[in-house]
């Protein structure tokens, strides 16, 4: 009985944090991505090597030369310092593509359960409409039409993922509107707009921090699968540029493209144990199952 | 299931591919440029008698409305414009690489369905066993892998390591001559690592999906009663709990064919697969719009027919829908 | 002469986390063919994980059948491998469940689930069991049951459904039928519809039936015996008549004190005073004692056993020293 109100004294998201910080896979993850982001820092703004730059014989093996331990691709441009630069591009566009999958997908979303009627059901059917177009099809056709920078390919991303976020949106407020305290704010006078922001949202935060979470993995993901096809920022190192462009020579050397590969694996990886881990802490209930 | 209710859908199926034509349009309007230079595309060989053709071809010197009249028309006609890469109709084009294309997504949709169901049902029993623990990891890992690299890491397997499937095309050059059931089988041969790669990632995602279904299901009232009547173990779990399980996994699998697509493009490309993604990669290094455009098109009209599939199925498995609009 | 379902001191224990929890403590009960044996108690006090053992059905894990016998005409069920009990349930012994709502599969007819039942124990074409699906369901009294037969669960009325569970559990002429609550979430009319065809059934079929209730009334019109639970135990048990009549120990009196007029008895036990505690909660004493008016020291100390006094056996040290 004392556990019980032990529990009920402590705020939910200092419940959470503490399920989190118990979770070992989770707390993996986010020692993980950290020590991917803090690499990606480092190699960005202090490591010298240029990843563009011929430096060495091509396809020297890793571990071999101490000053390419992960070896040397098709040109001889050293692989290591590929991935450290390739790392940034790849992380940032994955965060702001995320971002904007969030910001449509939850407006849309919120608007439409919460308004509910007619308004709903025009979003809903947009929504529709962009869940039939194949995601990444669609983002080429963007991104070739717009010119490859890092903005457009975060946009395109975006503009073709946030129907998933937005269905996910829209049914957490759809059940929140019904719940006793969006009536007791309606009953003191509250505003539509002030409702959704104060009152909704907030309450509809676990999920969406879950949903977020999982979408920076997918963005992650899709970046790499653009930049493998050859149609990411030209002037930007990726780790999926890195494994299109030795893609002609695997069969010569697993190197050039087996690191990138891990690096992006490992990225999403962690981030999706942290996203699970997320959603393991915000619903300790059905852990128990 | 009603009649009216079919048609209902295909309507709104069909209001959909309109929607899609009506996208087409915009995007060619919306990209920077004079669109008929964007239509010739940059290997057209773009000449000032083509564009004048393209323009007149596709009225672009009349009224916005106008041009997406003629454009819809056509499509409604079966032309999708041509392309001026290959100097043939976007139609025949991809008439010629549809095939393929189905027949990977559709392989790699039955072989992750039907295995990650059983994984997922397998572990089911036991929620804290062996298995369990390995479908969630498998999950975990199948969702964060990249699948054009999966891709490449089976084909430096089995390229070098085990050459005992081949890692490029749909069919060997020396059998194109021998009779159907042996190039049946040499396509066969060659879908194995395409198919595979494409279905990892789904297949760790049914299993973890059908697995909670499962167990959700399993808990159920009507469970007890089934084995209340002596039915046995595996009537419960594949015939009782599995029918129940099945309703979230056919919406899931419902939603995912338009990223199983999106994946094909890839899986085509890392293998060579001579399908539409293969078709829409070349298309957008050359700039070839009307082709892209088409793919996109019939890609999208994937999706809405396997919508509307999984809607009819949906209905089927769950009695409470039928009759129902 | 040993009666047809023995139960003899059985013990069900489950693990939580608050660590292993007794559910069931020394019950003891019997049940001839032809007889109905009522058993009555608050919710929670193990009638439902009772009826379950019989059945083999405990959820295991975290349940498990940790002392006693279960013996069906002298075979000891607890003993019985996993294959011999599917044989027998369903056959042997059938049970009705609580929640007629959920307790059918919503995606097959109701004439293949009951058709599937008969199926599994005798041999008997597809179309055969459907067409002894489609008579049950005449027999336990549902209108063109042709039709019914071939309708899903969710078409079906609640007292609709409760029929067609039962239709199922008699299918195969079971010689124990147990009925967990087949009643309490239908309303009264369609409840008294559903003891009617109870009392048939077992006039045709012979069958020992086992009717598990809150409901004192159905009690007086149902049973020919009655045991009584508490936390886990039998607290007080004998002839139907003597019970109610002359109860003895002071829960019991509580449950019929409640009782306005017996007949119309619904939700009666929640007038005595007090909660039952949790399993894991339990102490060394009587696990009434924190509710009884009549509590002693030594109802603290000592757990009071299953003994003969006056009619019938009672568990309660203020009955045996003769306080009340
Ligand atoms: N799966 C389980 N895990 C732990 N304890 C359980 C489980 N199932 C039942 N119990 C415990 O066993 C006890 C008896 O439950 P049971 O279902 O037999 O009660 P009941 O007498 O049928 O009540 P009701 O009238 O509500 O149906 C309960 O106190 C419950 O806490
Ligand atoms: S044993 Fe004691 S506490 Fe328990 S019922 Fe009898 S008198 Fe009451
Ligand atoms: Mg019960």
């Amino acid at each position: 009985m004392t556990e019980a109100t032990e529990f009920k004294a402590e705020s939910p998201a200092r419940e959470a944090w503490r399920m989190f910080r118990r979770n070992i896979p989770a707390v993996a993850g986010v020692i993980m991505l950290t020590g991917i982001v803090l690499a990606t820092l480092w190699g960005t703004f202090f490591y010298g090597g240029n990843p563009y730059e011929i430096v060495w014989a091509p396809h020297e093996p890793p571990g071999v030369t101490p000053e390419f331990p992960l070896g040397t691709d098709y040109l001889g441009r050293d692989i290591f310092a590929g991935l450290v630069a390739g790392g940034g591009p790849t992380l940032a566009v994955g965060a702001a593509a995320a971002a904007i999958t969030m910001v449509i997908g939850v407006s849309l979303g919120a608007l439409a359960g919460f308004y509910g009627g007619w308004v709903d059901n025009l979003l809903m059917r947009i929504t529709e409409f962009f869940q039939v177009l194949p995601t990444l099809l669609f983002a080429m056709v963007l991104v070739t039409l717009f010119s490859p920078t890092l903005f457009t390919i975060a946009m395109a991303i975006g503009v073709v993922s946030w129907p998933q976020t937005a269905r996910l949106t829209r049914a957490e407020v759809m059940k929140i509107k019904e719940l006793e305290y969006v009536t007791a704010a309606r009953a003191i006078g509250a505003r539509n707009r002030r409702i959704i922001w104060t009152v909704i949202l907030p309450n509809a935060a676990p999920p969406l921090i879950v949903s977020a979470t999982l979408t920076i993995g997918v963005a992650i993901l899709f970046e790499a699968g653009l930049s493998f096809l050859g149609l990411g920022d030209p002037n930007t190192m990726s780790w999926g540029l890195m494994i299109g462009s030795n893609r002609a020579y695997i069969l010569d050397a697993w190197w050039p493209v087996t690191f990138p590969g891990l690096a992006i694996f490992l990225t999403v990886f962690s981030v999706s144990l942290i996203g699970d881990g997320l959603n393991d802490a915000f619903n300790p209930k059905l852990r128990e199952r | 299931m009603t009649p009216s209710y079919l048609l209902r859908r295909l309507f709104y199926g069909l209001l959909l591919m309109l929607g899609v034509v009506v996208l087409n349009f915009l995007l060619i309007r919306l990209a920077p440029g004079d669109p008929a230079v964007v239509i010739a595309g940059e290997m057209g060989g773009a000449d000032e008698a083509l564009l004048a053709a393209i323009r007149a071809d596709y009225g672009l010197d009349k009224p916005v409305l106008t041009q997406l009249g003629i454009y819809i028309g056509n499509v409604l006609q079966g032309d999708l414009g041509q392309s001026f890469f290959f100097n043939q109709p976007v139609a025949t084009l991809i008439g010629d690489r549809i095939g393929p294309t189905i027949l990977l997504v559709l392989c790699a949709q039955v072989i992750s369905i039907l295995l990650g169901v059983f994984l997922g049902v397998i572990a089911a029993r036991k929620p804290n066993g062996v298995l369990s623990g390995f479908v969630s990891v498998f999950a975990t890992i199948g969702y964060a892998v990249p699948v054009f690299w999966t891709g490449i890491m089976l084909i430096i397997l089995f390229a070098s390591v085990f050459p005992i499937f081949p890692v490029e095309g749909m069919q060997s050059v020396r059998l194109r001559d021998a009779g159907f059931m042996i190039r049946a089988l040499d396509v066969a041969h060659h879908l194995v690592l395409p198919a595979f790669t494409l279905a990892l990632i789904y297949l760790a995602q049914y299993a973890r999906l059908s697995r909670a279904s499962m167990l959700e299901v399993l808990g159920s009232d009507y469970i007890r009663t089934a084995r209340a009547k002596g039915a046995s173990e595996r009537s419960v779990l594949f015939k009782h709990a599995l029918r129940n399980a099945s309703l979230p996994i056919l919406t899931v699998a419902g939603l995912q064919f338009g990223n199983l697509i999106s994946g094909a493009l890839l899986v085509e490309t890392v293998f060579n697969w001579p399908g539409m993604g293969r078709l829409a990669f070349d298309s957008i290094l050359r700039r070839d719009y009307p082709t892209i455009m088409g793919v996109l098109f019939f890609a999208s009209a994937m999706v809405v027919v396997a919508n509307l599939l999984t809607d009819l199925s949906y209905r089927l498995a769950d009695p409470r829908l039928r009759g129902k609009s | 002469m040993s009666a047809l379902l023995q139960i003899e001191d059985l013990r069900v224990t489950f693990n939580t986390r608050y660590g292993p929890v007794t559910a069931l403590d020394s019950v003891s009960l019997s049940v001839n063919a032809g007889e109905t044996l009522g058993v009555v108690g608050e919710s929670g006090c193990g009638k439902s994980i009772t009826a379950l053992s019989v059945m083999g059905l405990i959820p295991s894990p975290p349940g498990k059948i940790a002392g006693g016998a279960i013996r069906l005409a002298g075979e000891d069920l607890t003993q019985a491998s996993e294959a011999r009990m599917r044989a027998l349930r369903g056959a042997e012994m059938a049970m009705i469940f609580q929640e007629p709502m959920t307790s059918l599969n919503p995606v097959f007819t109701v004439g293949d689930q009951i058709a599937e039942a008969i199926m599994l124990h005798q041999k008997v074409s597809a179309d055969q069991a459907f067409r002894d699906a489609v008579a049950l369901l005449d027999r336990v009294g549902i209108p063109s049951p042709d039709r019914r037969a071939r309708d899903y669960p969710h078409q079906l009325s609640g007292g609709m459904r409760q029929r067609v569970m039962i239709a199922m559990a008699v299918s195969c002429r079971p010689r124990v039928l147990i009925a967990d609550e087949p009643t309490t979430a239908l309303d009264v009319t369609v409840q008294a519809q559903i003891f009617d065809l109870l009392n048939e059934i077992q006039r045709d079929f012979g069958a020992a039936i086992i009717l598990i209730t809150h409901d004192m009334g159905a009690i007086s019109e149902m049973a020919d015996r009655v045991a009584v639970m508490y936390a886990g135990r039998v607290i007080e048990q004998g002839r139907a008549d003597d019970v109610l009549d002359l109860p003895q120990h002071p829960y019991t009196r509580g449950l019929i004190s409640c009782i306005p007029a017996l007949g119309k008895g619904e939700d009666t036990l929640r007038e005595i005073p007090g909660v039952v505690p949790p399993l894991h909660m339990l102490g060394a004493g009587c696990a009434f004692a924190d509710r009884c008016a009549h509590r002693a020291p030594r109802c603290d100390s000592e757990k009071p056993l299953l003994q003969a006094h006056g009619h019938h056996p009672v568990a309660c040290h203020a009955v045996a020293e003769g306080r009340i």
